[in-house]
């Protein structure tokens, strides 16, 4: 696939003069449809979509401009657009939209294709979106678990449980999932450095004078930690509820992982940690977040079509490899404190899969919007959207305010 | 036969109530000399039935019906045929818009009923134009289009026989040219076969229709049902000098392609890829959608829709046939293969109807890409290919496209003459020869020569006094009553349809075929039992002309809307009796007042006029009397009445068939009768006119100088007299006027004439 568009070169004033040659891309049109934004030609550009969105900025509003790019089939666009990344798919635009054109799909479809074109290696991406290959990506990953353990660890521990029997530290288990972390990490910073530059190409180049990379992280972290943005787009809406309950069930998991990880190593931590244990009880909090909030995810999804937008196989895998990871988890947990051996081992061996099966994945699946949407934020607010200006429209609203109370007065 | 007028005053509906029916009965009988003069009441029950009695025991021929207004239909005859009915107005006209039983009700009332008398009185028995017995019901049809052979094959099922002529070789027009339609049905999906040509075979193999191609009109002389005909064969046969009987003519020219000046900026008939929409089309049923410079095939096709290529200067209309056809064609290069793009930029695109859903079957389809935008030029590269650039596009930056070929529509005209334009440039023409010929310069007429119209070759070749062919309105189509009656034309018995009326794509060419073809019919049908066509349905009156005192001012001649009238050498007019719409614009034009018709004439509302009492000075009760055209105005009073608006009782209303029926002498009768003023009431007049007769109130107007020239004779003021144009939804508006004249009346004072 070429790029859609061609920028005329500056040196040439007749073709300056000319505008952006335009070549839409077919097959690109073709692909966003076959993802399932096949309503996006019905859109006659009447704007209601960006008018009602509650987080669209003033310039370039979206999703009207990437409505058009999708029709005229203008790839180069819309991969390279952060506009895309700051949507929350509350789906509003949809829902009022005159022609069912479903500017909400769109923008998922977007974000979609570029887990797919940002993937390295490439072959990953594919594996993930097509439910042809279902079979093999989940069975993948129980089966390097079970040769390891065959090899490596012991199916049937004796005595009370205790996991690291099944697989022991470091080796293999650490040893597996450091190799694992890295792929992920190697993958990730590829995808990551590709989209980083792309948005510098696309319809956001970066301004005169950026507020720069820290603002934009602070930016970005203030918006992950808060979802205020989210919490714009969906006002008393579970959605925003439930991710919130996810991504902090998921961070405090992180952080217990990660704990227990140097613990084991620096402090000679003896697991299983006791249930009053604070890294424990920070886990299990975690963990209860954690499924709470994919499991409203899962019911919001089945029960709410209109909100949820057009459900797509790699929305189903993303949100059934979290669902499962939780259930796994705390099952896990669950049996050994009962002390049913070969349920809770076998349990874990289906936990330890999932997890393997989301850390190799990360990148190319819908998990990788962690990092996509972080750095489309960081870079819009850092790069993409002008201090400066962004004080001047402040201050010229405030103007305008002063002035429309002294008129009042004056009369 | 004697006159024996029957006044018949109706006591229903509150007139019995509000008025003093017996003074009112003393009025017919004492001062008017009625022989009978009855109240009748309940006319839903048998309340008529009186009526019907005494025309036969009494042996009534006229019937004065003192009751409803005349809108109220009672239906043709209701009192026996040859009956004459005058109906006054004495509900929505007095009882309902005035004070019950007030000295100035009555006073109308009464002034109401001596005119409907006397009007009766004044009227004679009607009797048909010689002419009706000669009809001949055959059709021509000119114009062997889609329009055309839809009219033939429509008028041949309804059992007339049709002579359909082409100046071209073949039948089947522009139509027959095309590679497919675009959907004309539900669900308005999928891209048609034309089916021009099944209709071709169907015109050819019917026995009803005689088809001439290769053949153009020579000379049409004569009047609906009368026409005659001389053709002229334009591929070297001799042509028939016989002429040939025909009753009414459906004109279906349709269209010529319309190439301004912008489409050579975008390239046209400059670059081989640039082709118009016909040529496109004609490339499409050949099959080859490739560059026409060297065939190689087309990757990207653009469609420039060409009033959005530069500002609205070139195109000063438009229509949704071009926005149709744009998206039939994008199909053409979309179903030719799946990876070619079509481009569509336009200014306006218009799909009406349910033509929508084709527009978003097009819209939906992948490779083909919509956008508003102005085509600022188009440029060849050296491989062959276009640049095509567009500012404003949707994209929101001024972008190009490469294009292998560029598609420009064109614009529709309609194939008609400008008759009237013609004439007056035949005339011009003669009239400066002559003055050449005696060494007089006449800088009018060289002025009119310059002016010389485009095309100057007629068409129908009529021998009309106003010109060879049918008077056109703007952009040269043909002046009908586009609201009322679209596919009549200014020249009765001829139709227009299809796109010589108005741009329009196949499916409305067919229904307005049919259209046109039942109107023709209903056309010969009508004249054939001496009625007028419309909009004076089923009148059997005409204009008789007392040519003995005509002075050959040419007045009538060159007023009639519908060119009724030819002229003989010496300027005296020649009627064609089946041509007349029934208007009286020709009365109201004449100096001489030598036109009449039988029961509207001259005279008659003269009558009238005399007949209104008019108090004298010191009463304070001024009078002033309405001429309100009967279409519009009228109607509009008796709404405003139905409405229970009231207005001054000083007014006295006179219904004309057309306010242009107005002649002068009845302004100086009312005026010397004592009339405090007048009040004109007619119809919109210019480009938008609202006249059933086209132009008169129009007409009316001018006459006004003449009016003036009157008043200036009497000594009176100019705000006498008063013309308003109104429409039959001002019924709000009427009593105002009325009621801010009498203001203006008390300003200026009374009539000096009063009492004279």
């Amino acid at each position: 696939m070429t790029a859609s568009v061609v920028e005329n070169r500056p040196q040439d004033s007749m073709a300056a003069s000319k505008g952006k040659l335009v070549e839409p891309d077919l097959n690109f049109i073709r692909e966003i449809s076959r993802l399932g934004g096949d309503s996006f030609k019905k859109c006659y550009q009447c704007a209601t979509c960006s008018a009602t969105c509650p987080i669209s900025p003033d310039d370039k509003p979206f999703p009207r401009k990437e409505m058009v790019w999708s029709i005229w089939g203008w790839k180069d666009h819309l991969i390279k657009d952060p506009d895309v990344w700051l949507c929350h798919q509350c789906n509003d635009c949809s829902a009022v939209c005159p022609r069912e054109g479903n500017p909400g799909d769109i923008l998922a479809v977007i974000r979609k294709y570029s887990y797919l074109y940002y993937a390295f290696p490439k072959f990953m991406g594919k594996f993930l979106y097509e439910p042809k290959y279902l079979p093999i990506i989940a069975a993948l990953p129980f089966v390097i678990l079970f040769v390891i353990v065959a090899l490596f660890g012991n199916f049937q521990p004796e005595g009370d449980i205790v996991f690291k029997k099944f697989l022991s530290h470091p080796f293999p288990l650490d040893f597996l999932f450091i190799l694992v972390a890295m792929f992920a990490l190697v993958s990730a910073a590829v995808g990551g450095m590709r989209f980083w530059k792309a948005l510098q190409e696309g319809p956001r180049p970066p301004v005169n004078n950026p507020r720069g990379f820290t603002a934009g992280l602070i930016e970005a972290v203030k918006e992950v930690a808060t979802h205020k943005q989210f919490n714009e787009c969906d006002k008393a809406n579970p959605r925003f509820y439930s991710h919130l309950l996810t991504f902090y069930g998921f961070v405090a998991l992180f952080i217990t992982t990660s704990l227990v990880f140097l613990g084991l190593y620096l402090l000679d931590l003896e697991t299983p940690l006791p249930l009053l244990n604070p890294i424990k009880i920070l886990g299990n909090l975690g963990a209860l977040a954690f499924l709470i909030g994919t499991g409203m995810m899962l019911y919001l999804r089945l029960t709410d079509e209109e909100r949820a937008g057009k459900n797509s196989y790699n929305d189903w895998l993303f949100l059934g490899l979290m669902f499962g990871l939780a259930v796994s988890g705390v099952l896990t947990e669950a049996l050994r404190l009962a002390g049913i051996a070969v349920a809770a081992y076998s349990m874990y061996f289906v936990h330890l899969a999932l997890i393997l099966s989301m850390m190799v994945y990360f990148p190319f699946s819908k998990f990788a919007h962690l990092l996509y949407r972080t750095l489309a934020i960081v870079y819009y607010h850092g790069y993409a959207a002008s201090a400066s200006e962004a004080k001047e429209a402040l201050m010229e609203n405030k103007q305008e305010l002063k002035d429309e109370t002294v008129q009042p007065n004056a009369a | 036969m004697e006159d024996k007028v029957g006044v018949y005053i109706c006591t229903g509906c509150s007139i019995g109530e509000a008025l003093d029916i017996e003074a009112l009965s003393k009025v017919a009988l004492d001062e008017l000399k009625a022989p009978v003069c009855k109240t009748i009441a309940d006319c839903m029950n048998g309340g008529l039935d009186v009526i019907r009695r005494d025309v036969e025991s009494e042996g009534l021929n006229k019937i004065v019906l003192a009751a409803c207004s005349p809108r109220e239909d009672f239906g043709k005859d209701p009192f026996g045929q040859g009956i004459h009915v005058e109906r006054v107005n004495l509900r929505e006209g007095v009882v309902w818009c005035q004070p019950p039983n007030d000295e100035d009700t009555q006073m109308m009332a009464e002034d109401y009923l001596r005119m409907g008398i006397v009007k009766a009185q004044k009227t004679q028995p009607l009797d048909l134009f010689e002419e009706h017995e000669r009809i001949n019901k055959n059709l021509l049809v000119v114009g062997g289009g889609i329009t055309g052979l839809t009219a033939a094959v429509e008028a041949a099922e309804a059992g007339y026989d049709v002579i359909l002529v082409e100046k071209e070789v073949d039948l089947g027009g522009w139509m027959a040219k095309w590679y497919k339609s675009f959907p004309t049905f539900t669900p308005y999906q999928d891209l048609e076969d034309n089916g021009v040509s099944g209709l071709v075979e169907q015109v050819q193999s019917h026995p009803k229709i005689t088809v001439r191609t290769s053949t153009e009109i020579a000379k049409i002389e004569g009047g609906p049902g009368l026409f005659d005909v001389v053709f002229k064969s334009n591929n070297g046969q001799p042509a028939s000098s016989e002429p040939l009987r025909v009753g009414a003519v459906i004109q279906a020219t349709g269209w010529k392609p319309f190439e301004p000046e912008c489409l050579e900026k975008l390239g046209y008939k400059k670059f081989d890829n640039v082709v118009s929409s016909i040529q496109f089309e004609e490339m499409a049923k050949s099959g080859r959608l490739s560059r026409p410079s060297e065939g190689k095939p087309a990757k990207n096709v653009v469609f420039i829709q060409c009033e959005g290529s530069q500002d609205d200067e070139y195109f000063s209309y438009n229509s949704s046939v071009s926005s149709m056809v744009c998206l039939k064609q994008a199909l053409y290069v979309r179903e030719k293969s799946d990876n070619v793009k079509a481009f569509i930029f336009y200014d306006h695109f218009r799909t009406p109807g349910q033509y929508e859903d084709f527009y978003k079957r097009v819209q939906q389809d992948p490779g083909v890409f919509l956008s508003k935008g102005q085509v600022e030029s188009v440029t060849e590269q050296d491989d062959g290919s276009l640049l095509v650039t567009v500012a404003g596009s949707m994209l929101g930056e001024k972008i190009s496209i490469k294009a292998d070929i560029v598609v420009l529509s064109l614009g529709m005209m309609p194939a008609s003459a400008d008759g009237e334009a013609i004439r007056a440039w035949i005339d011009a023409k003669a009239a400066v020869a002559k003055a050449e010929q005696e060494g007089n310069k006449v800088q009018e007429d060289v002025l009119a020569l310059s002016r010389k119209p485009q095309p100057d070759e007629p068409i129908l070749h009529l021998n009309y006094r106003q010109g060879p062919d049918l008077p056109v309105l703007e952009h040269h189509y043909p002046d009908s009553h586009f609201i009322c009656f679209p596919y009549e034309t200014r020249r009765t018995g001829i139709y227009a349809a299809g796109c010589v009326r108005s741009p329009m794509d196949a499916l409305s060419c067919r229904e307005d075929a049919a259209g046109a073809a039942l109107k023709s019919i209903q056309c010969v049908e009508m004249t054939s039992r001496g009625e007028a066509v419309h909009p004076r349905s089923g009148d059997i009156s005409y204009p008789e002309f007392f040519l003995q005192r005509c002075t050959q001012c040419k007045r009538c001649t060159e007023e009639c809307p519908f060119g009724v009238l030819n002229e003989d050498a010496k300027g005296t007019p020649l009627p064609n009796a089946t041509r007349c719409r029934r208007c009286g614009v020709c009365m109201g034009a004449c100096p001489e007042r030598i036109v009449s018709f039988k029961d509207y004439s001259v005279d008659m509302i003269a009558s009238m006029i005399k007949k209104v009492e008019i108090p004298d000075e010191f009463d304070e009760k001024p009078r002033v009397l309405v001429l309100a055209c009967e279409n519009d105005a009228y109607p509009a009073l008796d709404m405003a009445a139905r409405k229970g608006l009231t207005y001054s009782p000083y007014v006295r209303v006179i219904p004309l068939r057309c306010l242009g029926s107005m002649n002068i002498v009845w302004v100086a009768d009312a005026l010397s009768r004592g009339f405090d003023g007048i009040i004109m009431l007619g119809c919109k007049y210019g480009d938008d006119y609202q006249c059933h007769f086209i132009r008169g109130s129009e007409l009316a107007d001018r006459r006004g100088v003449n009016v003036k020239e009157k008043l200036e004779q009497l000594a009176l003021e100019n705000e006498r007299v008063e013309l308003h144009q109104v429409e039959i939804t001002d019924y709000e508006k009427i009593p105002q006027i009325i009621n801010n004249f009498m203001d203006v009346i008390e300003e200026i004072g009374f009539n000096p004439f009063k009492g004279m």
